[in-house]
């Protein structure tokens, strides 16, 4: 908590004397927008851990962005929520994401964008995405995500400095960052994943060991005649967390209504250190667009494996209709059987598909799919979403989650929902 | 002569009876699209969407293009309705081949290389389709005068084109007015095969440093029986623009 007040007072202090260099600025551009979002999502049925079938989630966003001058430019991002599930945690204004639960209040984003030429620096909280196909990017290694309810995830940002430099051909990007994890679901909670075979144990939750290295990167990226290609390189740690889990001897009952030993576990977060090396393209054709990505993911540590994940899509727009189609994999070049929450992992073998039909300026429509590809599980999504007056939307949402009790999709079972939201922008 | 002309760049330049004379078609439209050319153009437009059942509903943003109409750089950012601000769309033109296009989505914070095979798409479910807003070269049209009409009380030539290749236009043929005192286009009609799905009329024409502009462009899709009135504000021709806005790095930065 005292490195993060520190990271928060650093980058204050930083923007504060970056705003004063710029006080010389003719004109300052200003603009804010944000939008307050709540959320219904029923679970028609319970798990072995968790029995509530209706929760609601409130979220306010507020985003403002100032141009200093030609060449600075901040922009602040602040969340604030509150939930029914004990899955937002007061803890006063937060800025690392570590912590399992979302923050309350948090800083969303908060960075200062230096641009001279065709230089551009960006120091502070961002969002660094990389890649080029949609669901799994095997090369975007930056961008840690909110996976409390797995398939309904949001990106979070990384505490990083980023200088991009190059011509419109071709360019190069370079990546600092301090290591920020994805959220995973809550261990007491539906999306944990426990299985209703499984046995009940005592969970003695231990958090997470971060790593204290820094998370570099590089990827150069060209666009040429009727394509476009990038090769990266990353060297840091997986922020998706491999799960250690130790017998504890000493035993405590669960709850009182359960009788006698209870085994007890203890488990870790551990954030294997990785090396990547991986490769992006897009090829626009006469009658689609194909897209590809492709990573090498290595490791020494021995508690995560060594593979290759890849993804081929094309897409197509016919019409109103935006549809997308491809499929992920993976090739495991060492196996080390981990266990542990890889969403990017879960979703290889997989046929990927997403169809999206704009009915007119206010109301969309869209169907996404992954199918394993032995049918083993698949998952299914539909969205209806239409925008009522000019600040408030309303979309329905129905998830359809199937799977055998060792595919990851099985593991949400009992997670097929429904959920209505209602954004009102500002 | 391979210029292309910007169907919505709802210009003509200074009606000068001593220039232009000609009757022929494909030389009224030559010198239409040279009274358009401008180094750049920047303005706001208002988009005003009214269904069948005469609801409305509005969206704002700002556009600017850099460069000679073949080889412009072009980008469109929302700035309204709240849900949609921030939406980004860059558009590179090149005289040989088709257009790079990228979309910037916040929510994303990525840029998206667009899938765009389907020109006939509408745009952001307007009645105005992608073909309807892009770049046109008159080179790969061909024309031909049907006559002299007069649309809204102004003397018109009528003027009928139709695409060299099939595959160029999503209509088999248009009827252009163009209007015989300023060389401003005045209307289109857009037909596939023998029904008319399309019509794009403009008002409020005015000189705006020196070339003609429409003020208002409303589009009428026959078959949605929905229109689309596109208001434009503080238009500027050559003013200066930083070539490196118009890049996928200024996207990323919020340009």
């Amino acid at each position: 908590m005292a490195s993060s007040c520190r990271t928060v007072g650093v980058l204050t202090l930083l923007l504060a004397i970056s705003a004063g260099l710029a006080g010389t600025a003719r004109a300052q551009d200003v603009t804010q927008k944000g939008f307050l979002d709540l959320k219904a999502i029923a679970y028609p049925q319970t798990t072995v851990v968790d029995d509530t079938n209706v929760v609601g989630e409130a979220l306010l966003r507020y985003e403002i962005a100032a141009r200093a001058s030609r060449w600075l430019k901040f922009v602040g991002v602040l969340d604030g929520r509150a939930d029914s599930h004990d899955q937002v945690r007061w803890n006063g204004l937060d800025w690392s994401d570590r912590q399992a639960q979302r923050p309350a209040l948090g800083v969303r984003r908060l960075d200062a964008t230096f641009s001279r030429g065709s230089t551009t620096f960006s120091l502070g909280k961002q969002f660094v995405r990389w890649g080029k196909t949609d669901t799994v990017n095997p090369t975007d290694r930056f961008a840690p995500r909110d996976f409390l309810t797995v398939f309904d995830n949001e990106y979070l940002a990384v505490t990083s400095a980023r200088l991009t430099s190059g011509s419109d051909a071709s360019m190069i990007d370079l990546v600092v960052a301090r290591f920020t994890p994805s959220r995973i679901p809550l261990l007491d909670q539906r999306w944990s994943g426990s299985a209703s075979s499984v046995p009940v144990v005592a969970i003695d939750d231990r958090g997470a060991v971060f790593p204290n290295r820094p998370q570099i990167g590089a990827r150069w990226s060209h666009v040429g005649r009727g394509y476009e290609m990038s090769v990266s390189g990353f060297s840091g740690n997986n922020h998706l967390p491999v799960i250690a889990v130790e017998l504890v001897p000493t035993v405590q009952p669960v709850t009182p209504s359960q009788e006698g030993a209870v085994p007890q576990v203890a488990v870790t977060r551990i954030y294997p250190a990785i090396w990547m090396i991986g490769s992006d393209a897009a090829v626009p054709l006469a009658w689609f667009v194909a897209k590809g990505e492709v990573a090498y993911i290595g490791s020494s540590d021995g508690r995560t494996d060594e593979y290759f994940l890849y993804v081929l899509q094309a897409e197509r727009q016919i019409g109103e209709w935006l549809i997308v189609a491809g499929y992920a994999g993976e090739a495991v070049i060492t196996r080390r059987t981990p266990s542990g929450f890889a969403f990017d992992r879960g979703l290889t073998r997989a046929l990927l598909a997403r169809a999206s039909y704009a009915i007119d300026t206010n109301r969309n429509l869209v169907i996404e799919a992954a199918i394993r590809q032995d049918g083993s599980g698949n998952w299914m999504h539909f969205e209806y979403s239409q925008a009522t007056g000019r600040h408030v939307r309303v979309t329905a949402q129905a998830t359809w989650i199937r799977g055998g009790e060792n595919d990851f999709f099985g593991r949400y079972n009992r997670n097929s929902n429904v959920t209505l939201s209602l954004r009102d922008s500002f | 002569m391979n210029r292309p002309v910007i169907t919505l760049v709802l210009a003509a330049a200074l009606a000068s009876p001593a220039i232009v004379r000609a009757q022929d078609a494909g030389q009224i439209m030559m010198e239409q699209q040279r009274r358009t050319d401008a180094r750049s153009q920047r303005w706001e437009g208002l988009l005003q969407v009214f269904d069948a059942k005469g609801k409305v509903s509005d969206k704002r943003w700002v556009f600017e293009r850099l460069g000679a109409h073949g080889r412009s750089k072009s980008l469109l950012t929302f700035v309204a309705p709240p849900d949609v601000k921030g939406v980004m769309l860059l558009v590179l033109s090149y005289p040989d081949r088709a257009s790079d296009q990228w979309m910037w989505i916040p929510a994303n914070e990525r840029e998206r290389r667009v899938a765009l095979q389907d020109r006939a798409t509408r745009f952001f479910g307007t009645d105005f389709t992608f073909e309807d807003l892009e770049e046109r070269d008159v080179e790969q049209y061909s024309y031909s005068m049907v006559g002299d009409d007069v649309v809204d009380g102004v003397a018109c030539w009528k003027i009928e084109s139709r695409p060299k290749q099939a595959k160029a236009s999503q209509y088999t043929h248009s009827y252009i007015w163009v209007r015989k005192d300023n060389y401003a286009f005045q209307q289109f009609e857009n037909y596939i095969s023998k029904e008319l799905v399309r019509r794009l009329k403009y008002s409020r024409i005015e000189v705006v440093q020196g070339i003609w502009s429409a003020r208002v462009a409303e589009m009428t899709d026959f078959r949605r029986r929905s229109r689309t009135v596109l208001t434009f504000e503080k238009m500027l021709y050559n003013t200066p623009m930083d070539e490196d806005a118009f890049t996928v790095q200024a996207l990323r930065r919020g340009k």
